[in-house]
């Protein structure tokens, strides 16, 4: 319903979308860091099935598994636990922020609650990792 | 006094003439030591070319309307100083992931209609009448919600914000701090009714925390911030019984 | 042919405009509202207002006292009439807007709180922090957002009010995006278009401030009414005219001069910083002449200094003067002093309209800044123009309403011959025009210098006929401008061309009114009158277009109810 004069009507507006591209996250440090990060679930993935893998020969006795001729297994372990820090820790970071907890009327201020969850973090790899070795031996 | 001059190059665009954004330069004088960006844009388009379109308007950062990509970073530009570009030569451009409509100029509409979406008013069951004088309010009550309210809608935080890029349909950083806004207000009663635009996939899940929003804000809303929280609202509303209570 | 048609349509999309919207729908939710704005409304100027929005809310507060305050502010040129309903009404509007979600700051038991400012003899500034417009534009804007009676045209420049058989009609209007010429047609038309600063080469305003409404009214035939009345902040900083609100002297704020001394109590020795912004002005000029301001690059600065309030204080109160110091000056606030001179701020002068926002031109009104209606009279209050946007906004909003409601529908055929010729007029004198040797942003440049050295604080019948001469060599020139940007997308250099055409042609009702107000009162300050002058001026100046440069005036009483005029100490 909208009025315009007649005549040297002028052509539609066109806008232009500049296209993306693949390499958006090769320009800025903080989105190559961000990549990184989510990279870190592939590693993860992969770990897991290898773990199951592991899981399943060491299920066989003592007979078919040999743990020190898993070196690779090791190694990629090793990577994998840095790489699960890494995701690990900026998440923890993140806590702080994201939970709002009041104590008594006041707001409890985000370096309490981060400091929390890496302590439980600590605490709970302890726990579990005590867990699985008591259950190994 | 040395007489400095500095170059900008600025993006056009001329959807009469052009396929696409190219960039031109112009070599002006770097007058003053709290020149800002802005303000050589003011100068092209007074002395040396009229044409240069862009939007802009207060000047002090707190209308919103003048945000670009400056050397690749959203920037409100009447607040990006020459001095820390230099010696140049400075690239202005239109904010990223958004169409361009024109020179500097972008399409604003999908964010105007985003805003729109959170209903971004105070709802309450009952109105209260005006009569019955204001609502009580605390200061430690605003403070909940005051980083929020502080949104100037200069949306470097949709040109910063990659998944905006990829998915023109997410709802964005500065509606979701919105929405937030009015979530923590101790006057609303709207939580539950915003709860569907908030909680659709292309809503704060479609967030992945890059964080570069919050990175960018000039008026520190820190919409990242804001996101994640809702994220954690919606869900435990979901988990937990009589969790969706307004 | 069709034509877009409202039942009411604002002009403008700052506070007093989406008031008036938002008026409308509550007065007569059947009827279509439109608004068109030449930016998104969040951008409006309202957005830079600090300081706060004054009302009588609290029992030791009285409607007199906030009215004689008015008027005595005003130096007894408001309608007392429309002050004292404007000091009834503005509580109520407060009230709303909380209601609607603004963050006013609180007392600790949760009531809206109140700081001293300038010219008010008790508390009722009431404020969000330091950015109270701010926070009520968005207020308004999100809330209006809820109401489908409001069609928006964003970035629409409006061009020309229509007319026709002596009713206004609507306008005709550009549409930035397509550069399409619109005719968009109501019963009734609301301005709310702000003010004018940008005729000024030092303001606080924003580009935006072209005086839009002014001029469209001016040339459909409604008179300006004391337009000699220009407002200049005392505080704003030096170079880029950026405001520093009047509530850092309400929290305690000193001025000092270059000898540390707090140089008001020459001036006003019983209000000191919290006297009004015209003396204020005035004496911190005075003492420049007088060779006791700092020199800087950018001409002579007072200080301002808040270094005693604490940094406490600074960061509850005035948090965003500290991110402007810290931005924009480079200095913090909480240990340095603020370099502040008098800057050009706001316009009491505007449409002639009444307490109900009604222009003489059946079918269109006015409020805000660009409207005059009585209130503000020689000199403004601070925190009275929010409460004034909100206030006359929806006064206006209701009569155009009601009006609205029983007027008979626009008829179209001549909209369709005005819409013509207006697309005409425009494409022959700039987006065809072909030639021209003058700069757009050189005239404009000229005109606000030559704006404020010759109608500043202080004038002379000499700096006002030496600028009716400049500003008539501008208006020459103008009519030889390039118009470099052929292109009708988004094209800025077209508006900025027709913002330059009604600048030009507002100043000039500044310049010839002030010529012809010999005395000195509020803001207008004549050193060769500088008495007040009762007896010859106790009326409102009326400018209204004629076929020369010069505008007809015409005088007006001013309304006396309660208070009589006297003399004006603080």
């Amino acid at each position: 319903m909208s009025a315009e004069a007649d005549s040297t009507a002028h052509v539609a507006t066109r806008v232009y979308k500049p296209p993306m591209g693949a390499g958006w996250w090769t320009r800025k440090r903080h989105y190559f860091l961000y990549m990184v990060r989510e990279f870190t679930a592939l590693p993860m993935a992969l770990w897991l099935l290898w773990f199951l893998i592991e899981i399943q020969r060491a299920g066989g006795g003592v007979k078919t598994y040999r743990p020190g001729a898993s070196t690779a297994f090791v190694i990629f372990s090793v990577i994998c636990l840095l790489f699960a820090l890494y995701h690990s820790v900026t998440f923890l970071s993140l806590a702080g922020v994201i939970i709002r907890i009041k104590a008594l009327d006041r707001p409890v201020p985000p370096r309490a609650i981060v400091v929390t969850m890496f302590g439980l973090w600590l605490v709970a790899s302890i726990v579990i990792g005590a867990v699985l070795i008591g259950f190994g031996r | 006094m040395t007489d400095k001059r500095i170059t900008i190059r600025a993006a056009r665009f001329d959807p009469e003439k052009d396929k696409a954004p190219h960039p031109q330069s112009y070599d002006i004088p770097f007058s003053d030591d709290s020149m800002v960006v802005l303000d050589a844009l003011n100068y092209i388009k007074a002395h040396v070319d009229g044409s240069l379109s862009y939007r802009w308007s207060c000047r002090m950062g707190i209308c919103g309307s003048c945000g670009m990509m400056v050397n690749g970073t959203p920037k409100l530009t009447c607040a990006a100083f020459l001095r820390d570009y230099w010696p140049g030569p400075v690239t202005v451009a239109p904010l990223t992931n958004f169409p361009i409509v024109r020179d500097l100029v972008v399409d604003m509409e999908d964010f105007m209609h985003k805003l729109k979406s959170v209903k971004p008013w105070i709802i309450r069951k009952q109105e209260m009448p005006l009569g019955a004088g204001e609502h009580h309010q605390t200061m430690d009550q605003i403070d909940d919600f005051r980083q929020f309210s502080q949104c100037i809608n200069c949306m470097l935080c949709y040109a910063a914000c990659p998944v905006y890029g990829l998915d023109n349909d997410f709802l964005g950083p500065a509606a979701i701090a919105l929405a937030r806004r009015y979530n923590l207000d101790s006057r609303d009663q709207g939580t539950k009714i915003r709860l569907p635009v908030l909680a659709q996939s292309d809503g704060v899940w479609e967030c992945s925390f890059v964080g570069e929003c919050s990175v960018v804000c000039p008026k520190g809303v820190d919409p990242a911030k804001a996101i994640q929280q809702t994220k954690l609202d919606t869900t435990l509303r979901f988990v937990l019984p009589y969790g969706n209570r307004e | 042919m069709d034509f877009e048609s409202y039942d009411v349509l604002v002009v403008g999309g700052g506070l007093a405009g989406i008031r008036a919207a938002i008026a409308v729908v509550e007065a007569n939710p059947r009827l279509k509202i439109g608004m068109v704005s030449k930016v998104y409304p969040m951008r409006s100027h309202t957005v830079s207002a600090e300081g706060g929005a004054a009302a009588v809310l609290r029992p030791e507060d009285s409607y007199e006292t906030h009215a004689f305050d008015t008027i005595k502010g005003s130096d007894y040129l408001a309608d007392q009439d429309v002050v004292e309903a404007f000091v009834r009404e503005a509580p109520i509007e407060l009230i709303q807007m909380e209601h609607w979600g603004c963050p006013w700051s609180r007392d600790p038991d949760g009531k809206i709180s109140a700081r001293p400012f300038g010219g008010m003899t008790t508390w009722r500034t009431c404020f969000a922090a330091d950015k109270t417009g701010f926070h009520m534009l968005h207020t308004v804007f999100q809330t209006s957002l809820k109401y489908p009676q409001i069609h928006r045209h964003d970035e629409a420049f409006v061009t020309k009010l229509l007319v026709d058989n002596g009713r206004c009609e609507g306008v005709v209007a550009v549409d930035m995006r397509s550069g399409r010429f619109e005719a968009i047609t109501a019963k009734s038309v609301i301005l709310a278009t702000g003010g004018l600063g940008r005729v000024y080469a030092f303001t606080t305003n924003g580009n935006i401030c072209t005086g839009d409404g002014m001029t469209l009214a001016y040339r459909a035939g409604v008179g300006l009414k004391d337009m000699e009345m220009v407002q200049f902040h005392p505080t704003g900083l030096p170079y880029t005219g950026i405001l520093i609100t009047e509530a850092v002297r309400g929290e305690g704020g000193y001025l000092l001069n270059k000898d540390g001394e707090r140089f008001l109590k020459r001036y006003v020795p019983n209000k000191m910083e919290l006297g009004p912004r015209d003396i204020i002005s005035r004496a911190m000029v005075t003492e420049f002449e007088e060779g006791r301001g700092f020199e800087g690059p950018h001409g002579k600065f007072m200080h301002l200094d808040v270094r005693h309030l604490g940094e406490a204080a600074i960061d509850r109160k005035l948090p965003f003067m500290r991110e402007l110091g810290r931005e924009f000056v480079g200095i913090d606030i909480v240990k340095d002093p603020i370099p502040v001179r008098p800057v050009q701020h706001y316009m009491m002068g505007g449409v002639d309209a009444d307490i109900s926002g009604v222009t003489p031109l059946p079918g269109l009104y006015a409020a805000g800044e660009c409207a005059n209606v009585g209130l503000n009279g020689g000199n403004r209050l601070g925190s009275n123009s929010l409460s004034e946007c909100l206030v006359f906004g929806a006064a206006a909003g209701r009569a155009a309403a009601e009006y609205s409601s029983s007027a008979k529908a626009v008829s179209s055929n001549p909209i369709e011959a005005m819409l013509k010729d207006e697309r005409a007029r425009i494409e022959a004198g700039y987006l065809d025009k072909k030639g021209g040797e003058e700069r757009i942003g050189t005239i404009r440049e000229e005109m606000q210098r030559d704006m404020d050295a010759g109608a500043g604080v202080f004038r002379t019948r000499e700096s006002l006929e030496k600028l009716t001469k400049q500003l008539g060599a501008l208006r020459e020139r103008f009519t030889n401008i390039k118009i470099e940007d052929s292109s009708r997308t988004f094209n800025t250099e077209l508006t900025a061309a027709l913002e330059l055409d009604f600048m030009l042609e507002v100043a000039d009702t500044i310049t010839y009114s002030a010529l012809a107000r010999e005395e000195s009162r509020g803001a207008h300050s004549r050193r060769d009158f500088p008495e007040r002058d009762d007896a010859k001026f106790l009326k409102h100046t009326i400018a209204f277009r004629t076929d020369e440069i010069a505008p007809r005036l015409e005088y007006r009483d001013v309304r006396i109810t309660n208070f009589k005029p006297q003399a004006r100490t603080y």
